[in-house]
């Protein structure tokens, strides 16, 4: 298994495993963010009707 | 070419760095489970078959859920 740093250049490798590793983490981030049940800045209230105008 | 690789590093160069990859990837999965685990105790992702109203947040649902993705 040690011999893929033979083949491959630790250091490309390693840049590009943490470029990916972030751009995943940052897509994933705020497509939680973008919804109701995984958004955890702004608590999503139970939605309670407005009371009639009297 | 006898001593040369590909990406210049010599055998023990490769063993030494491939243990500290191996180190820091097990590192980063072991913080990533606890992480997740952690999500999914807040708020599972995946909703049972009377959605996430009657999900319940256990194991035994994780194990419903896990069967029913399998059967």
């Amino acid at each position: 298994m040690w011999r893929i740093w033979l083949l491959f250049d630790p250091r490309r490798a390693l840049i590009m495993l943490f470029t990916f590793l972030f751009g995943l983490a940052i897509v994933i981030h705020f497509i939680l963010l973008s919804t109701d049940r995984f958004n955890w800045l702004e608590i999503t209230l139970p939605y309670t009707p407005p009371s009639m105008p009297s | 070419m006898k001593d040369g690789s590909l990406s210049g590093l010599s055998e023990a160069e490769a063993k030494e760095f491939h243990s500290i990859f191996m180190t820091s990837f097990f590192l980063f999965t072991a913080i990533a489970v606890v992480a997740h685990i952690l999500a999914w105790m807040w708020r599972p992702w995946l909703p049972g078959p009377g959605g996430y109203k009657t999900a319940l947040d256990s194991i035994q649902h994780f194990a419903q859920v896990s069967i029913s993705y399998l059967t």
